[in-house]
């Protein structure tokens, strides 16, 4: 064996040491007398007649990825300005009061 | 006028490509499961010590895409995440155990967007390990982010813009504090790989945290690695990176430079170990060494080595304790076991089972080998190392456990013997002259000597009978012996002297014939008493005495020679009560009395092979319902057997058949056994519920199934079969492959042994001075490049396969030239010339034309043994298609339709084309007239006008579908595949009133498959008319798929179509499909122009999901349910049972 080989084997062997097992029971009582072929029954056909209503829908945001980037420089550039304006009493608090509803529509 | 077109389309066989597996906690928190997509279906399975046990098979409505598991913080345990190829994404979970498991979609909805372009790497769907989002790679440009809120009722999926072209692969990166992904991306300057953090507040990329630029050049897969050591391994063709955007290491080891990786799964949790295939089947192992510094760990090497040898893996999943399941789609998936040790190849790998694989199914014919109407399929299945030919065939199968050399077998019982024993130990064989007694001692069987019972004479009968007794029945007479002391207690012969010639019986009574005097004996304890005797006008043939009820039988059966007839005889006086004549003059071979479920049959068998079975009242022994069918060639011998606790009726003949009650109606279904001559049930210690079986080979101990399915079996070619034809007078199949061949500096060497370099004889197309000079010598070496090759180049080299109909063996090969392709073959007939030709279509493909320009007609004959080169034709182009067109060739070359006459100088000549396609692939003809499938313009008639020599074009469907495969239904109506997946039929309309109307062909049916069917061909795989059916088809169209499925589409009459629509209306209501996609949406006819409604088809899947109900649920579908099943104009309520006998003869036609 050369010196490559038998480092192949260590790493080989390495590898294949200790394997992960989550129930040293599975695949025990399978009898290895050589390969086998379709052995494995196929499932059971399933038909779904329970009508469960599912918790959630998954939508796509309408909103154009543009329009939506246009609105958070937006928004980001007006909390930048709205902070250099106010000055020191710019808390995060005023910011939120800054925007009013409009009562005139 | 035009046709109602109206057909039913039907899986015959599910789609076998394992496209993607998961392993996780998904049915409880305690079930390991392997959950598997195959195209629309997903298999469920639970780990178990045994192996694996089979859970669920859920139909999804679409393409599976993405299939993945992922687990919510502080969940006990997985949930499923899937996409489909029309973007309906779900996460699924589980609710109850067994049986009761139900599915549940936990949430729904269409993540497609209305504009976009689809990904070119297909549809990536990842999930960040902390369950946070879902990342989708739909379309270019476009990263689709679904968070995954638990609380929330919408999920509210937004798209991010993803700057970086041509992606290659993403995935989330493990440890961050925000997601992030990690994805390699190509540009001009090479392919580079980028972390990208994303913020879900912003809904954006906010920062690269690393990036590496120009990583290896064809780096194409991105395996993120788990905590403590983060980062990525980036798989490139010839080397491995490992980079976690401080460190990094790579390794370029010579293993990998071979082939392609196409997969990977990782091991263990903590990410350090890695299992990795490639595309030649190779099964690597990838471990990150670690190294631990105060800082954390760090991968201080990279090892990666060979562990051996699987099928080309499409997917791979590590289950437990050293098992991995291998998923292909180009060969078997396999389940299989790393060994600690190498075994004496060297290699690591241990399979423990294969799952049978027929895609892609790319070419397959229908052949009725038998003579028997009933047609097996001979596929071209896989690609590379896996290619084989599979041979399909209905029927049941006999699992064989045993196989005892014994020939000459002239009848078969076994016995209990030694007193109490509850199982079978012996097995009487009897030959000409003599008897045989072979002792089954656990799976061991050895021949023996039997007290009591002769040895030196043919036995005719013997079973145990009542008081602990068995019986032997010899020409010389009737022997009772003791089962215990094995020793004789009486012994009967006719009073005639005569030999016995026929004899039946059961545990209570005999009845035997020598010659035209029959006897009917009774066994008593240590009794033979003779109660009965008659005097035949004939010869008896054949007699059975099977108790038709509990105890003893009233009712004698008796064929007899001369007048053919059978007779029912009541005991013990023998008095004749019914005798009926059967039509012919072949003798009755063999007779019985059978009931299943109560109802009563006699049924008796002719020496051709043929049956004729009555119905038959128990207590008259009136005979009525005469019918008849053939069951094989050769004298048929009946033997009652139980399967699975129901009276089953073996038909040992050539054709062996098994014949059962299902339904209320006599079921005949054939085994996947060559011939049988006899058989006896046999239920030993070692072989329960079992049959033993007199074959050519001997004698099979065996066990049947449970019901009729497909019967595959596999030939190994070891190279990508393309195409294939039969040839019935050399009774061999043409078989066009490609294989791959390495330049060296030696020549052109194949990369291993596969059929064409194996084949029994080869030869080589060497004679063209015009084209590019061929391999001079040998079959594949040696062949001297037009263009220099460089070394370590593939290129394909393509064979003509000449196989054996009967063995399967490769008899020869033909080796095409240089940059040749095979492409299309036909088996045909000449001109006025008597010899079949095998004509061969191909293609000279040189790397920088954009279509090929130059192709060649080669004409071959097979015979005694050898291969001949005939003729052959250049054609300016690739000679696509082929068709044997009345002694002519209809040829399919690049954009035209040529018809090629045969002269008596054996050459071929071209008498007309056609030349409005742009790229004729596919040719089907009936009659004069012609249908081409074109590559984008969908399918066109032509007339063949003799007188003229010319082709019209009849009509055309004006529709740019992009066409797969082809068929002509009937005169009028036709069927097209398209590459969006969808079947459509289209009618001609010859009576219209004007021209434009006339050759525009009419839409007349439509449905979405979600599969792509390479090949239509005319052809039914179970024998047709077995009986009166309420399935009222014409024709059976049979396709094949790229995902190893197997369908059939029949037409079915106007007013079978309403009410079936009616039903799978019904049934699509009451059918909650998992995922919430609508049945008529997933039917609808789509491609990326349009969507139009399902129509014309009955889903017969759908359909025959009926019988997978329970009963409550069918009394809901049926309920409402009209229905005309007498035809007498007048509908009535249909009831469960009606719908249940109509569905089952559908399930019947496949």
């Amino acid at each position: 064996m050369t010196f490559y080989d038998s480092q192949a084997c260590q790493a080989v062997a390495d590898f294949l040491s200790g394997l992960p097992s989550r129930d040293p029971h599975n695949f025990q009582k399978w009898c290895s007398d050589g390969p086998k072929q379709n052995i494995t029954r196929k499932p059971a056909s399933y038909v779904p007649t329970k009508d469960i209503p599912s918790q959630q829908v998954i939508v796509t945001e309408k909103t154009n990825i543009l329009l939506r980037y246009l609105h958070q420089q937006y928004e980001k550039k007006a909390v930048k300005h709205g902070t250099k304006r106010d000055g020191a009493s710019g808390s995060a608090d005023e910011e939120v009061q800054r925007k009013r509803p409009r009562y005139d529509v | 006028m035009a046709t109602s077109a109206h057909h039913y389309v039907v899986t015959a066989h599910k789609p076998t490509a394992v496209t993607a597996c998961v392993t996780g906690y998904f049915t409880s928190s305690k079930d390991l499961n392997l959950i598997l997509a195959k195209n629309t279906r997903l298999e469920l399975y639970m780990v178990t010590p045994e192996g694996l046990r089979p859970l669920k098979e859920v139909g999804i409505y679409g393409k599976i895409a993405v299939l993945k598991l992922f687990r919510h913080p502080g969940d006990q345990k997985d949930r499923l995440f899937i996409v489909t190829a029309r973007y309906n994404a779900m996460i699924l979970d589980v609710q109850g155990q067994g049986d009761n498991l139900e599915i549940v979609t936990v949430a729904h909805g269409n993540v497609g967007d209305k504009i976009g372009k689809p990904s070119e790497t297909g549809i990536i769907g990842v999930i960040d390990p902390d369950a946070r989002v879902i990342g989708l790679k739909l379309y270019e440009g476009l990263f689709k982010i679904i968070p995954l809120e638990k609380n929330n009722h919408e999920l509210k999926a937004y798209n991010i813009r993803l700057e970086e072209p041509l992606i290659q692969d993403i995935d989330f990166l493990y440890g961050c504090a925000n997601p992030t992904i990690i994805l390699i991306h190509e540009d001009v300057g090479g392919r580079h790989v980028r972390a990208k953090e994303i913020s879900l507040k912003d809904k954006d990329f906010t920062k690269t945290p690393w990036k590496q630029e120009n990583v290896e050049s064809h780096s194409s897969m991105v395996i993120p690695v788990p905590q403590p050591l983060g980062g990525a391994i980036v798989i490139g063709q010839e080397s491995i990176l490992y980079h976690n955007g401080t460190n990094f290491l790579a390794v370029a080891p010579a293993a990998m430079k071979q082939s392609t990786i196409m997969c990977y799964a990782r091991v263990d949790s903590a990410g350090n170990r890695y299992l990795l295939g490639d595309l030649i089947g190779h099964l690597f192992m990838l471990f990150l060494e670690r190294e631990e510094r105060p800082e954390g760990p760090v991968v201080k090497d990279i090892k990666f080595e060979v562990l051996g040898v699987i099928s080309t893996p499409e997917c791979l999943t590590y289950l437990d304790n050293g098992v991995v399941f291998v998923g292909s789609r180009l060969g078997d998936s396999q389940l299989i076991r790393l060994n600690a040790g190498p075994d004496e190849q060297g290699s690591y790998v241990n399979i423990m089972e294969t799952f049978t694989n027929l895609a892609p199914i790319i070419d397959m014919v229908v052949v009725d080998m038998d003579k028997q109407g009933q047609g097996q399929l001979i596929t071209c299945s896989g690609a590379y190392k896996e290619g084989s030919l599979r041979i399909i065939r209905n029927g049941i199968g006999i699992q064989e456990h045993a196989t005892i050399d014994l020939t000459g077998i002239k009848g078969l019982w076994s016995l209990k013997v030694g007193g109490e024993s509850l199982h079978d130990n012996m097995l009487v064989v009897s030959c000409i002259g003599d008897t045989r007694f072979l002792y089954l001692c656990g799976d061991e069987v050895e021949e023996t000597d039997l007290g009591g019972f002769l040895q030196d004479a043919q036995t005719l009968w013997a079973s145990n009978v009542n008081n602990g007794q068995m019986v032997q029945v010899t020409s010389a007479g009737i022997r009772l012996v003791d089962a215990s002391s094995k020793t004789l207690l009486s012994e009967w012969k006719t009073p005639s002297g005569k030999g016995i010639s026929v004899v039946a019986g059961n545990t209570n009574q005999i009845v035997c014939a020598a010659g035209s005097e029959l006897y009917y004996v009774e066994i008593g304890k240590a009794t033979l008493s003779l109660l009965g005797d008659k005097m035949m006008e004939n010869e008896v043939a054949c007699l059975d005495i099977t108790p038709l009820g509990q105890g003893k039988a009233h009712l004698v059966a008796v064929g007899l020679w001369t007048d053919v007839s059978a007779l029912i005889l009541s005991v013990p006086t023998l008095e004749i009560v019914t005798k009926e004549a059967m039509r012919g003059e072949i003798i009755p071979r063999s007779i019985l009395l059978a009931s299943f479920d109560d109802n009563c049959f006699l049924m008796c068998a002719l020496g051709d092979g043929s049956l004729f079975y009555f119905s038959l009242n128990p207590i008259t022994g009136a005979l009525s319902d005469t019918k008849r069918v053939t069951l094989g060639t050769q004298p048929t011998v009946l033997k009652c057997f139980k399967s699975q606790s129901t009276a089953s009726v073996f038909a040992c003949s050539d054709r062996p058949t098994v014949i059962y009650w299902s339904n209320h109606k006599l079921v005949f279904s054939n085994v996947n056994l060559r011939e049988v001559s006899h058989m006896c049930p046999l239920n030993a210690m070692a072989f329960p519920d079992s049959l033993a079986l007199a074959t050519e080979s001997g004698l099979t101990i065996g066990t049947i199934d449970e019901i009729q399915k497909l019967h595959i079996r596999t030939v190994p070619l070891g190279e990508t079969p393309r195409r294939i034809a039969y040839q019935e007078s050399s009774q061999t199949f043409g078989v066009l492959s490609m294989r791959i061949d390495v330049m060296e500096s030696s020549g052109l060497t194949p990369m291993k042994p596969s059929a064409s370099t194996l084949a029994a004889s080869v030869s080589c197309s060497s004679s063209v001075g015009t084209m590019i000079r061929p391999s001079t010598s040998g079959p594949s070496s040696a062949s001297v490049p037009s263009t220099p090759l460089e070394c370590g180049q593939d290129i394909e080299v393509h064979n003509l396969l000449i196989v054996d109909q009967h063995t399967f063996e490769v008899l020869h090969a033909h080796q095409f030239m240089q940059n040749e392709y095979a492409i299309s073959i036909v088996s045909c007939k000449l001109g006025e010339d008597p010899n079949h030709y095998y004509v061969v279509g191909t293609a000279v493909v040189l790397p920088d034309e954009s279509e090929p320009k130059q192709g060649r007609i080669v004409i071959f004959q097979y015979v005694d043994g050898k291969l001949q080169q005939i003729a052959e034709k250049e054609a300016r182009g690739a000679c696509y298609c082929l068709a044997g067109f009345h002694g002519k060739i209809l040829a399919g070359i690049n954009s035209t339709i040529r018809l090629f006459e045969w002269t008596s100088e054996k050459e071929l000549r071209v008498e007309c084309s056609y030349f409005n396609t742009i790229l004729s692939l596919f040719i089907k003809f009936k009659g004069d007239f012609i249908l081409v499938g074109d590559l984008m313009r969908s399918i066109t008639l032509l007339q063949y006008k003799s007188m003229e020599g010319t082709f019209e074009e009849i009509a055309r469907d004006y529709n740019p579908n992009w066409m797969t495969a082809i068929d002509i239904i009937d005169d009028d109506t036709f069927l097209g595949a398209d590459n969006a997946f969808n079947l459509f039929v289209c009618t001609k309309d010859g009576g219209a009133a004007t021209d434009e109307e006339r050759c525009q062909m009419q839409d007349a049916g439509r449905i979405h498959l979600g599969d792509m069917v390479n090949c239509i061909r005319h052809g039914s795989l179970v024998r047709q008319h077995l009986g009166d059916t309420c399935a009222p088809t014409t024709g059976s169209l049979l396709f094949g798929t790229i995902s190893g499925s197997v369908g059939l589409v029949t037409q079915i009459p106007t007013i079978f179509y309403d009410f079936l629509l009616e039903l799978q209306d019904k049934l699509s209501k009451v059918i909650k499909p998992v995922g919430k996609i609508d049945h008529s949406y997933w039917r609808s006819f789509h491609n990326d122009r349009k969507q139009d409604p399902c129509e014309g088809f009955i889903d017969g899947d759908l359909i025959e999901s009926f019988l997978d109900m329970s009963r409550e649920d069918m009394k809901e579908v049926v309920s409402g349910l009209m229905v005309d099943l007498q035809g007498t104009g007048m509908k009535q309520q249909a009831t469960v049972d009606d719908i249940i006998k109509v569905v089952e003869d559908f399930t019947r036609i496949h």
